[in-house]
């Protein structure tokens, strides 16, 4: 399945449906379609929020597929060059008092995911994460 | 007592509620997330900026009864010690 959002925050609210579409047809367990749920709410929008220097509409596409017993996600924009994994991993460990604000959303994507990677290809920034089912 | 979505629309719509509670005096302020079935980083944002304004004026913000849901996110994040148990 692929969905193409434009780079506009009302724009998510296209993601739940497609993604529970998606879960009822391949009968994701629940916990999955809430991990895939959360790990897309914080990519796209931190690719909305960040990845646009100018304000051009710009298209998100959004894959996603079932194989091997995986979920694949596959997360493309054509932002400028980002690396989300490129930011130090967050200590859960911290106490409330000193805890940095940023870095939480690709942190909770790295936890709720079994496998993330990034590539850059064709002037595109991709994100893939798996989750196995 | 927030439901839904806490995702980027919904923590600004929980920022609405925290900032009326603390506006009111509320010490402790308790956040039940009974009936929220998602929650994001933008949503810890709010509870974390809230959680030290109370602090610093020797207040304190606390969350009660998450869901499975929301739990299993604090929980991921380091957050779990915002959570009081409360019925």
């Amino acid at each position: 399945m692929e969905l193409i959002l434009q780079n506009r925050t009302e724009e998510k609210e296209r993601l739940r449906p497609a993604l529970e579409e998606f879960a009822r047809r391949h009968r994701l367990p629940p916990a999955v379609l809430q991990a895939a749920d959360v790990a897309l709410e914080e990519h796209v929008t931190n690719v909305i929020a960040y990845a646009y220097k100018d304000v051009a509409p710009h298209e998100i596409r959004i894959r996603l597929a079932l194989e091997n017993q995986s979920l694949q996600i596959e997360i493309e924009d054509d932002g400028r060059p980002y690396d989300p994994l490129s930011r130090p991993p967050v200590d859960t460990s911290v106490p409330l008092e000193e805890k940095p604000i940023g870095g939480l959303g690709i942190h909770l994507i790295r936890s709720l995911m079994d496998e993330v990677d990034y590539r850059r290809e064709a002037g595109k920034n991709i994100l893939r994460m798996t989750k196995r089912v | 007592m927030v439901s839904g979505r806490i995702d980027g629309a919904g923590a600004n719509a929980l920022e609405v509620e925290v900032l009326a509670a603390v506006r009111a005096g509320a010490n402790p302020l308790y956040v039940n997330l009974a009936e929220a079935t998602f929650l994001c980083s933008a949503g810890i944002r709010v509870l974390m900026q809230y959680w030290r304004q109370m602090k610093n004026n020797q207040r304190t913000l606390l969350v009660t009864r998450p869901t499975p849901e929301v739990l299993s996110v604090l929980e991921l994040t380091g957050f779990k010690d915002l959570i009081v148990e409360k019925a």
